[in-house]
């Protein structure tokens, strides 16, 4: 049985939706819940929530996050914060996945001081999943995968190259897609014009035989279309793309409620009611849980800030799944098969 | 023995038996019709009631101790039930069913389905009248068994007078020979002493604590019989080797260390057990062990590790009430199930 460690010191009324979505995982999923806080004001809350406490522990943690601190050196400020205790917790237990909707930067660094790494990783990428309009895998999973969104914003081609291992494992374990298609964030489909990084990660993959089909560059407007299962960028371009796309959908849902507003667009707004609905639930990140933390050896999964309950319980759920399916364990082997796979390439 | 289970006293065990003994589903018509046709070795007790019920009811205690189960099924069902019972090593000292039958003949539809009147006037009716008695109550929150425990103890305490009962009765819409029962009872047993010492709810459906915070300490709403057990053995009702056989119970069920853990854990949190007992406890089934599997000796290595993570916790016990508003409890309540079932609103939001 996966163990999920729950910081309720972050997300939307102060950790209160984080706090319950645990109790409803404690409820309706086959998990052990660990939630970290603030034991005397988590355990009034739990007092007004329907939940197992039999599936529930509680661990105090109330250290606030210091203001103004290098992430690096938040270990050493707040020793007993929910992120810094949970993520010992999590070390500690090889079933256990930490979920947070803490300051991403926080969580990487604890976590990158805390856990191990997978052999062959030396920097460890955010991954988020956006909808697209092509559907992928015997689920008909409408979202694929972009990574780094933050975690690491300064990238080499080397980097790059292990982002595209592992995406590749995590996409073809929760998706069930054999090969997955992976893809290069550029500004266009010839390397002339891209980065140094870009252009080497390029060349290193093309042609080669690796566990996933490498597709080439791609451009920003061809992300959406869902050419790729997978698109492999350095933390710094992808929180920018990630952002922006959440920020059209957002923009779009306001206009939307905009037209609503007018008396002579409200007929015409009912009548593609269920069609905007199906758009908004396409759109809505809580759907998807949470970005997972990878490279790391335990499932870390990093939520947003306002992050609500439903997002939380995905978040829980995606957790869970990581464990039965053994993404680690898969995005390890790949991160060692595609290494040598390239360097064979490269001393033939 | 404890402060509040009396020397030489009679221990009186009411228990209610679907959903508090048993595991039964009678959501729905179906289900109803599975558990009126199942037969008593089909029957499943609820994990580590079993055990508990067969440590309450020690032999070289059991003159001093009396069980009755009063149950929502079917007269038609005693035979069965009996005979699951006594499966199960237990022999009650008298078995109350409802007659559902007579009152569908009486027209008597309310009664059917309501609670409140039958209950109430089953446990008075087999209240036992001695100088030195204690009672322990066993329900489930699927119904309101806390509702109808705490009048009845507070029946007993004589804190509910004749006016106040009567007009809890007529919000219950209890039929006029219903309340004429109770009424009368309630003549003979009012203030008849303050008897009722806990009263277990076992949360079957998971129902939010809080919900039970109006009727005080007397109500202990319990996620599992470990829960129970562990209450019973502070107040010394229990010891630690009916512990060990209620965990032992419950491993072979599937508990796993950590759920057994967690589930004290729960206990200190809500100040109804202390961690100096919690340690206590760990020290005396340490020296039981001995004895056992492992079960046990890794149930001891998390319950201390427990007491490590709680070490901060100075929670207060829930206070003992005194007054209950029972006619806004019954009033929420009926808001509630109300608001479920026209509108969809889930019972446990």
């Amino acid at each position: 049985m996966s163990t999920i460690v729950i910081d309720t010191c972050a997300g939307e009324e102060q950790g209160r939706e984080a706090l319950a979505a645990a109790a409803i995982a404690s409820l309706d999923l086959d998990v052990q819940m660990v939630v970290v806080g603030d034991e005397d004001e988590i355990t009034s809350i739990l007092d007004g929530l329907a939940h197992d406490a039999e599936r529930l522990r509680v661990v105090h943690a109330a250290d606030p996050l210091p203001d103004n601190v290098d992430p690096r050196d938040i270990r050493e400020a707040a020793p007993h914060s929910s992120i810094a205790v949970g993520l010992e917790l999590t070390a500690r237990d090889p079933d256990a996945i930490f979920v947070s909707a803490g300051q991403p930067a926080a969580i990487v660094s604890l976590a990158l001081q805390t856990l191990g790494r997978l052999p062959g990783v030396d920097r460890a990428a955010l991954a988020a999943v956006y909808p697209t309009l092509r559907h992928r895998g015997p689920n008909d999973d409408p979202f694929a995968l972009l990574l780094d969104v933050g975690a690491t914003i300064e990238c080499t081609s080397e980097h790059l190259l292990r982002f595209a291992a592992m995406g590749a494992a995590y996409a073809s374990k929760i998706s069930s897609v054999d090969r997955p298609r992976v893809g290069l964030l550029a500004n266009g489909s010839s390397p002339a014009t891209a980065p140094e990084r870009v252009r080497e990660a390029h060349r290193s993959l093309s042609g080669r035989d690796l566990p996933f089909e490498y597709i080439g560059l791609l451009r920003g407007d061809q992300v959406t279309h869902g050419e790729a299962d997978v698109i492999v960028t350095d933390g710094f371009s992808g929180d920018v793309l990630v952002r922006t796309l959440e920020g059209v959908a957002a923009t779009a849902d306001a206009l939307i409620q905009r037209a609503e507003a007018r008396f002579k667009w409200r007929l015409g707004v009912q009548m593609l009611g269920g069609g905007i609905a199906k758009l908004r639930e396409f759109t809505d990140w809580e759907n998807y849980g949470g970005a997972p933390l990878l490279g790391l050896d335990r499932p870390v999964i990093v939520t947003q800030a306002n992050s609500g309950v439903r997002a939380f319980v995905n978040a829980i759920r995606l957790g869970a799944k990581m464990q039965r399916l053994g993404v680690i364990a898969a995005v390890a082997e790949a991160v060692a098969t595609s290494a040598a796979a390239l360097s064979e390439e490269e001393e033939s | 023995m404890s402060d509040w289970i009396g020397s030489g006293h009679l221990l009186h065990l009411r228990w209610d038996l679907d959903k508090t003994y048993l595991r039964t589903d009678f959501d729905s018509v179906k289900d109803l019709i599975k558990t009126y046709r199942q037969k008593a070795e089909d029957k499943v007790a609820i994990v580590g009631a079993r055990s508990l019920m067969q440590a309450l009811l020690d032999p070289h205690e059991r003159r001093k101790r009396r069980v009755t189960f009063i149950s929502g099924s079917p007269t038609q069902m005693r035979a069965v039930l009996t005979r699951k019972l006594r499966l199960d090593g237990i022999e009650p000292d008298l078995f109350i069913l409802k007659p559902n039958l007579s009152n569908i003949l009486s027209g008597r539809i309310r009664s059917i389905r309501g609670q409140v009147g039958y209950k109430l006037s089953a446990l008075m009716r087999s209240y036992v009248a001695a100088t030195d008695l204690d009672e322990l109550l066993f329900g489930d929150d699927a119904e309101q068994d806390a509702f109808i425990y705490s009048l009845y103890a507070d029946i007993l305490a004589g804190r509910v007078d004749a006016v106040q009962l009567a007009s809890i009765l007529g919000a219950c819409k209890l039929y006029r020979a219903e309340v004429d029962e109770v009424m009368a009872l309630h003549g003979r047993l009012f203030g008849s002493g303050d008897a009722v010492r806990r009263i277990f709810i076992h949360l079957e459906a998971r129902s939010p604590l809080d919900r039970f915070a109006p009727y005080g300490a007397r109500v202990v709403p319990v996620y599992n019989y470990l829960q129970a057990a562990l209450v019973l053995h502070q107040g010394e009702v229990l010891r630690a080797r009916d512990i060990v056989s209620v965990i032992e119970a419950m491993s072979v069920a599937g508990y796993t260390p950590a759920r057994l853990a967690n589930s004290v854990q729960d206990l200190v949190r809500r100040g109804v057990v202390a961690v100096a007992d919690v340690e206590r406890l760990a020290g005396e089934l340490a020296a039981v062990e001995t004895t056992r599997g492992r079960t046990v000796s890794t149930f001891i290595q998390r319950l201390r590790s427990t007491v490590a993570d709680l070490q901060h916790v100075r929670r207060k016990s829930p206070e003992w009430l005194t007054e209950i508003n029972y006619l806004g409890l019954y009033h929420s309540a009926r808001f509630r199930r109300t608001r479920h079932r026209f509108f969809g609103i889930p019972l446990l939001d």
